[in-house]
């Protein structure tokens, strides 16, 4: 009753169904559902091959039909070899590779072999579709190059930025920047010698784009094999420095050498001043010129101010972050953080965030500047 | 009944194309008509600020211009279908190109895209001032309700001498503009109420700035409209606009000091229950432990946004949970929101009272929230939050714990 076809889409159907059954009884939540939902579709999809099979009866020429033994697509001999199997057998090996060894390799073998399937499947459907090869051929190429050519050109596109990406992390910082002026040059001058030379051959022109591509992805490799140049660690702003409690070399280090990052492109919470006279204050955005010796901070979220340094001396600008027990019960130690130290009339930004209420330090939350006594602006976090 | 009978009954079902056209006008009129509807309170043609009105004055010529240009195209497109539909006529003879025509048909949208263009600039630049404000309030979204706090200092006249923090209903004084900072502590939401002025993004790391000013007192609806997330519908705002008289009075009620619960009564237990199962995240400001300490919660530790309403003046708010549920009754919220003007202010700060307080959404939020509101609550799937609540769990309170909570907070106001 049951023809082949549509018994390998009833099993497949079976199976599915099962799966989603165990699946859903033994994953929960939303990965549970989601799991479930795709096992049922697989199954319903199948469940739909495996009908059209059955009314079709796999597509069987009637035994009745004259010259069906000699003409039909089933009476055709094999055609070619097919790399699908090794492929198929390369990306199983890496299954069980990677399942002992990176989860990467496991994945990307799990790539290969579902990709293996598909070729596979449709070049062994293609190849009995019609006694006419070439149909053949055609039709296997109209079904898989809307698929083929943009992965290909997707993986080929990713291994080029890779090897791109490795050298540009290998050689040194100056030397780069001529490497690729070089690079660049040349590949301009190919485009023109192609441009102007109309009779090259497609040999000649594919070969000089290999060998280029080769060399591309060889120097990559061996850029990924030689590692990274040394990237040269900036000392951190910390505590101590923000503290004034660090030595005095340490604290001009890090003036010096600390990754001057700042939120730029972010609103301010405030302006903060240090005047010509030391006097310090806060203009909040929108509210004229009114000096403001407290700023209302929401909790919980990264806020900015800008400082801007407007006295004789190079100054930073401290946020006392509070104090808060430490996780052993013992009484911890104030936390600050703090901008580099500023030169006369310069700015520098300061973005910090407190997530607790004011009610639950020991010690205020303020903005001070180390060497200006008596000045500071309270944060009130509510 | 014969074959001819047949024929006519089923020919008289059909109707004629007169009737067909009227039925159509008809449903048309209905959907027009819907646009008028009376219990529309977020209905951007009707601004209540100086902002909201320069977005109107912009809008309205460009909506009646569009409209006519629109109903114009339409109009001629359809007379071309008409007109020239397929009878089995002859081809007309074809031709390509018109250069009259399309210099015509580039340069009069030039000039109507000018013409729109240079009070849209104006537009945008005046809304953009905000150098005259007199108040400044933080506005922060988190999935799925509003904070507001008030910095300290002069706001239109009213000195707020601590930080106020409310959610929900953003009180402001009428005639008076303030600054609005606004950002979010999760995913990106937009605050928006249409009466006042346009929408403003609330973005993580970044403090956007928005003018608000009211001319009338009165409540004005809102909500959020940017998709944040399973609950984005249910994140709904509004801002109350109060006399400077009125915003006093309510800027020293939120002020005023915690006051217990009379001992030995159902309130008394409710501030224990909300010491044991709600003081985790939220805050009552001034409650204090059987041993005198503060009570002050630590929602950054159990909440992804790292904040919870503080509810210290619950029953001074309208609505709970997002400003989902109304905790006044049917009547009590109608009157309050039609109300405007005078009067508006005494009705707003008797806050909720006895005869108004409907404590069925009350009850059913703290009876289970995520079954009136979705959130992503659930204590043994936080998984990829690394433990941490969006929005609010099933805390599994008893009937009784829940008698008890709503008599403390009852008294919140």
């Amino acid at each position: 009753m049951f023809t082949t076809g549509s018994k390998l889409f009833v099993g497949a159907t079976a199976l599915s169904t099962v799966g989603a059954i165990v699946f859903a009884a033994s994953v929960g939540g939303p990965t549970g559902i989601l799991g479930t939902i795709g096992l049922i579709t697989v199954a319903i999809a199948f469940a739909f091959l495996a009908g059209i099979n059955f009314f079709t009866r796999d597509g069987n020429v009637s035994a009745m039909e004259p010259g069906a033994e000699v003409n039909s697509a089933a009476a055709q001999p094999p055609v070619g070899r097919s790399m699908w199997p090794m492929v198929t057998a390369v990306g199983i090996g890496g299954i069980a590779v990677g399942a002992v060894s990176k989860p990467v390799v496991f994945k990307v073998s799990v790539i290969i072999v579902l990709a293996a399937a598909v070729e596979w499947m449709i070049q062994g459907w293609s190849e009995r579709a019609s006694s006419d090869r070439a149909y053949n051929d055609g039709l296997r190429k109209r079904l898989l190059h809307p698929l083929e050519f943009p992965i290909l050109a997707s993986v080929i596109a990713a291994v080029f930025i890779y090897s791109f990406s490795r050298i540009m992390l290998t050689i040194d910082k100056d030397a780069g920047r001529w490497v690729f002026i070089i690079i660049g040059a040349i590949i301009t001058a190919v485009g023109f010698v192609f441009a102007a030379k109309r009779g090259m051959s497609k040999g000649t022109a594919g070969g000089i784009i290999a060998v280029g591509a080769l060399a591309l992805v060889g120097v990559g490799v061996a850029s990924a094999v030689s590692g990274q140049r040394p990237i040269e660690e900036h000392p951190h702003i910390n505590t101590a420095v923000c503290l004034g409690t660090a030595s005095a070399e340490e604290i001009e280090e890090v003036d010096a050498k600390a990754s001057q990052t700042v939120a730029a492109k972010s609103n301010v919470l405030a302006n903060v001043y240090l005047a010509e006279d030391e006097h310090l204050f806060a203009l909040n955005g929108g509210i004229g010129n009114v000096e403001y010796q407290e700023i209302t901070v929401p909790r919980s979220t990264d806020v900015h101010v800008l400082f801007h340094n407007d006295s004789p001396e190079p100054r930073r600008l401290t946020v006392h972050l509070g104090t808060f027990p430490a996780a052993d019960g013992t009484a911890g130690s104030e936390l600050a953080d703090c901008t580099t130290a500023v030169e006369a009339g310069g700015e520098a930004f300061l973005t910090f965030r407190l997530d607790k209420s004011q009610a639950a330090s020991s010690t205020p939350y303020r903005l001070t500047v180390p060497g200006v006594e008596g000045q500071e602006i309270k944060l009130l976090v509510p | 009944m014969d074959r001819s009978d047949k024929t006519m009954t089923t020919l008289g079902d059909m109707p004629s194309p007169r009737r067909r056209w009227t039925r159509a006008a008809l449903v048309g009129l209905g959907l027009v008509l819907a646009g008028c509807a009376k219990d529309a309170p977020q209905d951007y043609f009707q601004p209540k600020g100086p902002n909201a009105e320069k977005i109107d004055n912009l809008q309205r010529p460009v909506f009646y211009i569009a409209g006519i240009v629109g109903v114009i195209v339409l109009g001629a497109v359809g007379y071309i279908v008409f007109k020239f539909k397929d009878r089995g006529q002859d081809i007309p003879e074809q031709s390509h190109g018109n250069p009259k025509l399309e210099i015509a048909l580039t340069i009069l949208p030039a000039i109507i895209l000018a013409g729109i263009a240079v009070p849209t600039v104006i537009t945008v630049f005046e809304l953009d001032k905000k150098d005259d404000t007199e108040c400044i309030i933080n506005v922060t979204g988190q999935q799925w309700w509003w904070e507001y706090d008030y910095a300290t200092g002069s706001c239109g006249g009213v000195e707020i001498a601590e930080p106020i923090v409310t959610s929900g209903e953003l009180v402001i004084p009428t005639d008076t503009p303030v600054l609005l900072r606004i950002t979010s502590r999760d995913v990106i939401h937009s605050y928006w109420i249409p009466a006042l002025n346009g929408k403003r993004d609330a973005v993580p790391g970044r403090l956007h700035t928005l003018r608000m000013q009211a001319d009338e007192a009165g409540l004005y609806t809102g909500q959020c409209t940017e998709f944040c997330g399973l609950s984005h519908a249910r994140m709904r705002q509004a801002a109350v606009a109060l006399e400077p008289a009125d915003f006093q009075t309510w800027v020293d009620n939120q002020l005023e000091p915690y006051a217990a619960p009379e001992a030995d009564s159902l309130a008394a237990e409710g501030e224990g229950t909300f010491i044991a199962n709600c003081s985790k995240c939220h805050q009552v400001n001034g409650i204090a432990n059987s041993d005198g300490s503060p009570v002050l919660s630590d929602p950054d530790l159990y909440v992804v946004s790292g904040v919870a309403p503080n509810l210290t003046n619950l029953l001074t708010r309208t609505a709970i949970a997002g400003w989902t549920f109304d905790i006044l009754t049917e009547e009590c919220r109608t009157t309050l929101w039609e109300t405007r003007g005078a009067g508006f202010g005494e009705l707003y700060l008797q806050g909720v009272t006895p005869e108004c307080f409907d404590e069925v959404a009350l009850r059913e939020w703290l009876r289970n929230p995520t079954g009136m509101k979705p959130m992503f609550a659930d204590a043994t799937n936080l998984e990829s939050t690394g433990g941490k609540y969006r929005g609010m769990p099933n805390l599994n309170l008893t009937e009784d714990q829940i008698d008890q909570l709503i008599a403390f907070l009852i008294e919140r106001k």
